[in-house]
């Protein structure tokens, strides 16, 4: 019987068999398992292995015989186009959120309602809004709020997910089973409900209230994740001889489990990252996130998301939900392809 | 399996408490329930601490929670800020919102696992790269722009539904807003499927089952698809609850009056009782689905249930 | 009539000049080149390799359960009883497997379905293809865990695998290849993933029930221990071919190939005991970068320029035996004079 309810990564691990690498499935190289003809010089082990090797890399001409995991997921991400394009628009968007000035030269607040539902034109390529902004220039500066956000939440997140996370796994005899009640008791709260419920009563137009909700309530997610890395990678055999060899608590959470746990982590803060911008527009348009007259994608989106502005002006929808998206999407394509490339198994 | 059950139950009960009393905590602490009740006026403050008193506002707050909690398990919610029971409020809701869930279930159950299978089957090719590109722009788009714009489209331009949903809200007048809640979990449930499908798919007892000469069909049926669809069909009881609760911006747009709809109501007139009743029961909805949910695990996997 | 007869006088399975290559992103690894042997009607061959011999990649494309992409047959039949294999309509070849050739794999606990019952798994065999009721199977898969010896067969067929211990479930997954009755059994290591005190004892249980039912075994293995006392041939595989084949008591007493020899040599011996333990110099090659010549040439004490050159074909060294090595008489006569001498 399990002693809590597995999540739903380690019921996909339950549900899969324990894999024995079969030998010859895939070939990948030179392979470095022992057989009956293993090296056994038992004068000068190292001196053989190292003869061997060079021997091995002038039968094979090849410049390495085994990659790590990390530099072979490397590899492979430098040639995913998935990767470079998410990358490369992620890089954008955090430059624009910095410096918006650098594309858009307006006031994003200086409006004239005689232009309310403008039509796109020449130096307004976005048209104007029902307020007779300049949806350009408010699509362009709206990227710092949301991005704010996202990162801030998921610094947020990913910090206090990890460090309670990682220290339940390493310790987990006493803390793991209240670390497993109270991510329960999160998980118990819908995000969306939750949020809605703090927001409502704290009325602040700053970014911090949603930053802070979210952390609150989303760190449960990462604390799952950090908990079972950790567990899993103080299994390894090293971890037993560094602690055999006398190292610290510290030390080797430090170095020799927080290399191995941070992966999945960092993939799933990344993919978060998206799901929380999405949740700030979600709360601007439920009228408790952030409002007017901060910039943000969620504050224009929800203002624009009425039938009637929709006919008259599509387009006053259309620009900052198209941005928004397209920022989703790279946070969610970049955290997929760098999981493909840490995960073999999947490819 | 028995004690299994008993221990799962006993466990449900901190994270109950704990789960209410962090709402209760937010919703009686940071706000001020008497104040809403003048609205804009500013209360009177003998009357205010008057309400304070009989509203057990002036004790403790574990106190205040405590005495809630008593009166919850006597069927007394509070009042709603019409006047109305809370209780009342509730029967008419969860109904509503039950259907919606369902009909969002169905469409995850359908689509998302026909999705799934079918492009983790044929991994790399087109289908797949075409099936996986789908669920991540359903999840990039916030649910609230497809809502509208779906509702724009079908209920204003086409005419071909109601905009609106009526109070009874009828089956057939779900579908769309059934449709709309379900995407985001649609996508993650196509994800889960294919990801599940493809882990399976190189599993040794697959090979075997093609060894012992088995026709396709029965491996991809009896030993692939029994095997995949463990998680997913956790993954589905888990998401009952979060489709209750989260239907608050479909049932916003759709204008449908269920649970969402009374919730943000009470949430935005401040009025306490709503809000900390619905979420109480939608938190042992959840629990509850929960449950089931492990209860169904071990029954898909006799490695749990003879663990 | 004459068909029949050709049928009849056609060995069991025919491997000839196969080659295999898997596609992988450093380039084509190539698993199998140009791999050949024959099992006679109730023969045992073992075929023994590294990992990496391409001995596994064989039998896959025997049984059909190649993992096509990322692996290809480039070409060279699989003759079973005449037939070539590799010809024949995937439905047709389906009713082979399992039927005619089974396939006992090497980790019972992965290779069993997690969420079936035992006793589901083995009945299949019979509902499948004897299209046998329910019950009815269910009953030959009673019998049939007690002819593999599982205790309380009755009371454990609607057990699951987790339930078994390695060497039970090992004893199904030969059950389940048993069941019906086929030619050809293929056991790919197959008790490599036990404890060596039940190793001896399953493969006990194959060698009898291999006799009992007079079929053909292919032994995949690289335990050269196992494989003296079940074997009837040897085909040892290196880089992806058989480099030396001959019956298992030549081999043993007079290996024809370096690196037959090598194997031989590494292997602990009590009569050496105190002396160094022989190992073959350097790694197994890359399949993306098989050595020219000969394969084994970096690692060969006896290589000669011709090894560099020129690829050793399959020499005719004696009664039924053969061997992949430019110098085989050479090696031939050192191996048994040093047998002598010993």
């Amino acid at each position: 019987m399990p002693d809590e309810r597995p999540s739903d990564e380690s019921r996909a691990q339950a549900a899969r068999p324990p894999q024995l690498a079969p030998e010859e499935r895939a070939p990948r190289g030179p392979s470095p398992s022992i057989d009956a003809t293993a090296e056994r010089d038992p004068d000068d082990v190292l001196a053989a292995q190292e003869k061997s090797a060079v021997e091995a890399l002038e039968a094979t001409g090849r410049p390495e015989s085994a990659r790590s995991l990390s530099s072979d997921a490397w590899h492979d991400l430098r040639r995913n186009p998935v990767f470079l394009i998410s990358a490369l628009l992620i890089l954008f968007l955090i430059v624009i959120a910095i410096w918006p000035g650098l594309i858009a030269t307006r006031d994003p607040l200086y409006c004239r309602l005689g232009r309310a539902y403008e039509e796109p034109s020449a130096g307004h390529w976005f048209g104007f809004d029902n307020q007779g902004c300049d949806v350009y220039t408010r699509t362009v500066y709206g990227a710092r709020a949301s991005i704010a956000v996202g990162v801030c939440a998921t610094l947020g997140v990913t910090l206090l997910g990890a460090v309670v996370g990682g220290l339940a796994g390493y310790f987990s005899r006493f803390w793991d089973p209240v670390l497993s009640r109270t991510t329960d008791i999160f998980f118990a709260i819908p995000m969306v409900l939750g949020a809605i419920v703090f927001l409502s009563m704290i009325k602040l137009g700053s970014i911090w209230p949603v930053v802070l909700v979210i952390t609150v309530l989303g760190w449960p997610q990462i604390a799952r994740i950090a908990r079972g890395a950790v567990l899993s990678a103080k299994q390894n055999d090293y971890v037993h001889a560094a602690r055999a060899l006398g190292a610290g608590n510290t030390r080797i959470l430090l170095r020799h489990i927080l290399p191995n746990a941070i992966a999945p982590v960092i993939v799933m803060a990344t993919i978060m990252l998206g799901t929380f911008i999405v949740l700030e527009a979600t709360l601007s348009f439920l009228g408790v996130g952030l409002r007017p007259p901060t910039v943000s994608w969620g504050v224009d989106i929800s203002a624009a998301s009425d039938g009637m502005k929709f006919r008259n002006a599509p387009h006053i929808l259309l620009y900052p939900a198209a941005a928004l998206s397209l920022t989703v999407l790279a946070f969610i394509m970049m955290g997929d392809a760098v999981r493909d490339a840490l995960d073999p198994k999947l490819r | 399996m028995g004690r299994y059950i008993i221990r799962r139950l006993l466990q449900m009960i901190p994270v109950f408490i704990g789960a209410t009393f962090l709402i209760f905590v937010m919703v009686y602490a940071l706000g001020d329930p008497v104040g809403a009740l003048f609205g804009d006026r500013a209360p009177d403050p003998a009357t205010a601490a008057r309400l304070r008193a009989e509203f057990n506002l002036d004790k403790p707050l574990y106190q205040q929670y405590l005495l809630y909690m008593r009166d919850i398990f006597t069927g007394d919610f509070g009042t709603a800020f019409n006047g109305r029971p809370v209780t009342e409020l509730m029967a008419d809701a969860f109904p509503v919102s039950f259907r919606l869930m369902l009909v969002a279930l169905a469409f995850e159950i359908v689509f998302g696992i026909v999705l799934g299978v079918v492009s983790g089957l044929r991994r790399g090719r087109a289908v797949d790269t075409t099936v996986l590109m789908f669920t991540l722009v359903v999840i990039a788009i916030p649910t609230f722009v497809l809502g509208t714009t779906l509702q724009f489209f079908l209920g204003v331009e086409l005419a071909w539904i109601d905009p609106a949903v009526s109070p009874d809200a009828r089956f057939s007048e779900l579908i769309v807003p059934g449709l709309i809640l379900a995407m985001v979990s649609l996508a993650y449930v196509t994800r889960l499927t294919r990801t599940s499908v493809v882990e399976n798919l190189r599993a040794d007892y697959i090979r075997t089952a093609v060894a012992k000469g088995l026709p396709r069909l029965r491996v991809t049926v009896r030993h692939l698809l029994r095997n995949s669809l463990i998680p997913v069909v956790t993954y589905l009881g888990a998401d009952i609850g979060t489709l209750m609760a989260g239907a608050i911006v479909t049932e916003r747009i759709f204008n449908i009056q269920g649970v969402g709809y009374q919730l943000f109501q009470g949430i935005v007139r401040q009025n306490s009782p709503t809000v900390v009743g619905f979420v109480t029961v939608l938190v042992l909805i959840f629990l509850l689905a929960n449950l089931l949910v492990d209860l169904g695990y071990a029954v898909l996997d006799p490695r749990i249930r003879y663990a | 009539m004459s068909q029949q007869t050709e049928r009849a006088a056609a060995p069991l399975l025919q491997v000839r000049d196969l080659r295999i290559e898997f596609r992988t992103r450093d380039g084509i690894a190539r698993a199998v080149n140009g791999v050949s042997y024959t099992v006679e009607a109730g023969e045992t061959l073992a075929v023994l390799g590294e990992s990496g011999s391409g001995k596994s990649v064989t039998a896959q494309a025997v049984m059909g359960i190649l993992d096509m992409p990322p692996g290809r047959i480039t070409g060279g039949r699989i003759l079973f009883r005449g037939r070539d294999l590799l010809a024949m309509a995937e439905e047709e070849r389906r009713k082979i497997r399992g039927d005619r050739i089974a396939m006992i794999f090497q980790d019972a606990l992965s290779s069993l379905n997690p969420v079936l019952s035992v006793g589901y798994q083995l009945a299949e065999m019979f509902r499948v293809h004897r299209g046998m009721s329910r019950g009815e199977a269910r009953a030959r898969a009673v019998e049939l865990m007690d002819r593999v010896r599982i205790p309380a067969a009755r009371e454990r067929v609607n057990d699951y695998p987790h339930q078994f211990s390695g060497g039970m479930r090992q004893r199904i997954m030969i059950a389940m290849a048993l069941a019906l009755e086929p030619d050809l059994i293929i056991a790919d290591e197959p008790t490599t993933a036990l404890d060596v005190t039940v190793q001896a004892q399953v493969m006990d249980l194959l060698a009898e029930l291999r006799r009992e039912y007079r079929m053909g075994l292919i032994l995949i293995t690289h335990d050269l221990g196992v494989v003296a006392d079940v074997a009837d041939r040897i085909a040892v595989m290196y880089a992806g071919r058989v480099i030396e084949n001959a019956p298992v008591a030549d081999l043993y007493a007079s290996p024809a190939h370096p690196y037959t020899k090598g194997l031989l040599d590494s292997v602990p011996r009590l009569d050496h005991k105190g002396g160094e333990l022989y190992a073959i110099k350097g790694l197994p090659p890359s399949l993306m970068a098989i050595p020219s010549g000969c394969p084994f040439h970096p690692r060969c004490p006896q290589a000669q320029d011709i090894c560099r050159t020129d690829r050793p074909p399959l020499y005719p060294v004696g009664p039924g035996r053969t061997s992949a090595c430019h110098f085989w008489k050479e090696t031939l006569d050192a191996a048994s004079a040093a047998d002598l001498a010993r």
